[in-house]
């Protein structure tokens, strides 16, 4: 298949598909190398610039053709975000510990987070967020990693494309604020801080 | 403080220094200065030798006496529990770590509370997954339009209504034994005989047990013979002539 034929295929494949596509597949159902292929997707990529409502990204381990960012606001009118698809700012942080530190426990996310983690949890596995991932040991609590769909919610192209966690650390002052916070609600002693 | 007394009675030493007046001042100052184990000093006896002292004691002075024992009663009662003023204030040291807990725990959670802003951010960004999320399997099982005509067609077939339902096995089929008895009556007046079998032909079995109830109602009544040649065979019914009135 040629070049200018690829692109095209690739692109008729990723307007066609409901997932990510992998190179892998591409290169299975377009019959070509992955040399090609990515010669072909980025060629897609400069095709669906900044001038298209589409663009080429690679998310979740694949390839997808999609809506750009700053046209969600006029694409949710023609499909409105069912409420049960919001996370609440509870099951965000609790993704994001899991995220970070997958595989985890239960008991281990409720001990990061302070409180605990039963409901948010379940919740996140009815939403295909995450799903188990096996215990440490014979009879241990199971663990949990992100899924997939995780990563295509949030539009990352795979479990390792999370910023470094130290980009999210407090800095030396930003602590004391919080140990300040802690003895103005009575938390802490001035000469313990 | 003046005090006076015999010379055996160390209480009652005349006392008197450049800064202190009598025994009992100069003791607190040498307890104050830590001079003096207070903890070892038996006050009890202080105090009853001090009361049994011969000397009468005006209101100033034993006020000023009952102010210096309790002073040193406080005071070796604090050298007795071990503890000072700033002791009864010092924090609680489980109390301190569990506050040093929370606060630690604050600081290492405080990344992932960040995060997942950043991921609040993404989510918020994409509103969701921006691709058709149709399953192909799905997809390609829905049908093309179908044309105007064809879509009419149907409808027709749904308009058409539909047989009624039969309602036979509700209705019992009333068969009279003398209707059955008088049709048999003409029928032998035309032909003198009939068979049974014909006679029953088609009809179900409740009108052949009554046909057969109106043969020997009619046998009964001297009005025909039966005749059964073979068992289970056709039974033939014969019109009796000479006593056949019953017309």
């Amino acid at each position: 298949m040629s070049e200018i034929a690829l692109d095209r295929a690739l692109e008729a494949l990723l307007f066609l598909s409901p997932v990510p596509v992998s190179v892998v597949q591409l290169c299975e159902l377009a019959e070509s190398s992955p040399s090609d292929v990515q010669r072909a997707l980025a060629l897609l990529g400069t095709r669906y610039g900044n001038e298209s409502g589409l663009e080429v990204a690679e998310i979740a381990g694949g390839w997808v053709m999609r809506t750009r960012a700053e046209l969600g606001a006029v694409c949710d009118r023609l499909r409105a975000r069912p409420p049960d698809e919001r996370l609440s700012p509870a099951a965000i942080e609790t993704l994001a510990v899991i995220a970070y530190l997958e595989p985890i426990s239960r008991p281990e996310i409720a001990r990061v987070r302070g409180v605990s983690a039963e409901a948010t949890v379940g919740s996140l596995l009815d939403r295909g967020m995450i799903e188990e991932a096996g215990r440490a040991v014979d009879g241990g609590a199971m663990r949990y990693r992100t899924t997939p769909a995780f990563q295509e919610r949030f539009g990352l192209r795979g479990s390792s494309d999370l910023p470094p966690i130290t980009q999210f650390e407090l800095s030396g002052a930003e602590a004391e604020a919080v140990r300040q916070r802690l003895r103005d609600a009575g938390h802490l002693d001035d000469e313990d801080a | 403080m003046s005090a006076s007394g015999r010379v055996a009675d160390p209480l009652r030493l005349p006392l008197e220094l450049d800064l202190f007046e009598g025994p009992l001042d100069l003791l607190l100052t040498l307890v104050l200065r830590e001079e003096i184990e207070l903890a070892e000093l038996p006050l009890r006896d202080l105090v009853e030798a001090t009361l049994r002292g011969p000397d009468e004691w005006d209101p100033p002075t034993t006020g000023e006496l009952v102010l210096l024992l309790c002073s040193l009663v406080e005071l070796k009662a604090r050298r007795l529990v071990g503890e000072d003023d700033e002791d009864d204030y010092a924090p609680d040291p489980d109390a301190e770590l569990v506050r040093e807990r929370l606060a630690a725990q604050l600081i290492a959670f405080a990344p992932f509370q960040r995060a997942g802003m950043w991921l609040s951010m993404q989510d918020g960004i994409d509103g969701a997954v921006r691709y058709r999320r149709v399953p192909l399997d799905r997809a390609a099982a829905l049908q093309a339009p179908h044309a105007p005509n064809e879509l009419s067609e149907a409808i027709i077939r749904l308009m058409v209504a539909p047989p009624m339902p039969s309602m036979g096995h509700m209705n019992r089929e009333r068969i009279n034994v003398g209707e059955i008895v008088a049709e048999l009556r003409g029928a032998l007046r035309r032909t003198g005989r009939v068979s049974f079998d014909e006679l029953t032909d088609g009809t179900d079995r409740l009108a052949q047990g009554m046909t057969l109830m109106a043969c020997l109602e009619l046998a009964r009544r001297g009005e025909a013979n039966l005749a059964q040649p073979v068992p289970f065979g056709d039974i033939t019914v014969h019109r009796v002539q000479p006593g056949f009135a019953g017309e």
